[in-house]
């Protein structure tokens, strides 16, 4: 049995850190609130530009080339959602052990660094502190398109898709570049200028990027929110338990002082 | 049963739709129009409904949605422009705002402080990127000039 001075200081530490938890959790509501107002629009950004490919019905190309971008971050104490995403990543990585992987934001990377070391071929850190900006999203996006040992014919951006408030599942958005978009069997329909190709295909990349970066940001939100509203109930429940104990244990001691007074005054 | 046969007007019934969107925001969803006026690098082109499937990638400029009711103007820093077989016109640019919204003097003293920079620019690429400023806001000043 703790003596009470413990159990005192154990009430003082738990009541402390549900403060903090309380807090946390109250910036992590403001920030979902505004990252999901953010992130409905990069949806619709995304979907919008994704749409060239859905009409021009690209098929993936037989032996492709495979590019893996995780889209996490570096931020933690958001409950599964970096350990989904490295395990979505893992799957897949077993499935297509050649593919590049790319890794966004330091938590993602370090879990996959640790099972595929020699698929990483850049990682980017910096990412989650706040809303994407579509200039973020153009310097990534540039960066990896820049880089000569990257080359891919389908990439997919594995990002976690923000279900509701409390719910959140890792999902992956396919992006064709160009060269497969040009084989595709709806695409002769267009007319275009050579010259374009390579800019669109930059473009095309980004956007689609900027919507899991956005989107992934969201889903981060609402789940730090879930997890620090958790952790403070729990707080809240230790506290209970351990003021309990704590009024027992003086309630011990006072009827011990007691018998000890009484015991001595009957002896006189 | 029998009949008549409808006025041919396209697949789609004639009608032009746009999603207009930007990163942050969306302009225009699913909003129908009678034609849309835009400058892209190869050339200023209006598009009707069922117009042929293009891609166009878009330059600094004014694109014009005339509808019913009127035309609205918005200024656009690029993007592309996507008209797909069913009628639907795709137009993500990057940044756009309706030309009202804009200040002419601000856009004066820009323009000054660009072509300054293109004048004492140390390397290639600052010289590059204050050229684009230099074009933009040259844009910019003739698309106000012309709507007054």
């Amino acid at each position: 049995m703790a003596t009470l001075k413990e159990i005192q200081m154990r009430l003082k530490s738990v009541t402390n850190i549900s403060k903090i938890t309380a807090s946390m959790k109250m910036i992590a509501s403001t920030k979902t609130t505004r990252a999901q107002r953010s992130m409905n629009v990069a949806r619709v950004y995304g979907k919008t530009s994704s749409e060239l490919a859905t009409q021009a019905e690209v098929q993936k190309a037989e032996a492709a080339n495979e590019l893996l971008i995780t889209v996490s971050s570096d931020k933690g104490l958001c409950g599964g959602i970096h350990s989904s995403l490295s395990r979505q990543s893992r799957k897949y990585l077993a499935e297509h052990p050649e593919a590049s992987l790319v890794v966004l934001g330091d938590k993602a990377k370090v879990q996959l660094q640790r099972s595929y070391p020699g698929n990483i071929k850049c990682t980017f850190s910096q990412i989650g502190s706040s809303i994407p900006t579509f200039d973020e999203t153009c310097v990534i996006a540039s960066t990896i398109l820049n880089d000569k040992d990257i080359s891919f014919d389908n990439a997919k951006l594995m990002y976690n898709r923000f279900v509701s408030a409390i719910a959140f599942e890792t999902d992956a958005i396919e992006f064709y570049p160009i060269s497969q978009i040009l084989e595709a069997p709806n695409f002769k329909a267009y007319e275009y200028q050579e010259d374009v190709l390579e800019n669109l295909n930059e473009f095309l990349f980004a956007n689609s990027m900027h919507w899991a970066l956005v989107e992934g940001h969201a889903a981060e939100m609402a789940a730090k929110r879930t997890a620090m509203e958790n952790a403070t109930k729990n707080a809240g429940d230790m506290i209970s338990r351990l003021t309990l104990q704590y009024n027992r244990g003086r309630q011990a001691v006072i009827t011990n002082e007691l018998i000890d007074i009484i015991t001595g005054a009957s002896a006189l | 049963t029998r009949t008549y046969a409808s006025e041919a007007t396209g697949a789609t019934g004639g009608k032009l739709v746009v999603n207009f969107v930007l990163p942050h925001e969306s302009v225009m969803a699913k909003r129908e129009v009678n034609q849309v006026d835009m400058s892209a690098v190869s050339g200023d082109l209006g598009v009707l409904a069922d117009h042929v499937p293009t891609i166009e990638q878009l330059k600094p400029g004014v694109i014009d949605f005339i509808s019913d009711s009127g035309s609205q103007k918005y200024f656009v820093s690029g993007g592309f422009a996507i008209m797909n077989p069913n009628s639907v016109l795709n137009i993500n640019a990057v940044e756009a705002f309706k030309l009202e919204d804009i200040d002419p003097q601000a856009v004066a003293a820009n323009l000054a402080e660009s072509q300054r920079l293109v004048a004492s620019a140390k390397d290639e690429i600052t010289k590059e990127a204050a050229v684009i400023e230099v074009e933009l806001y040259e844009t910019l000043q003739s698309a106000l000039a012309a709507k007054s």
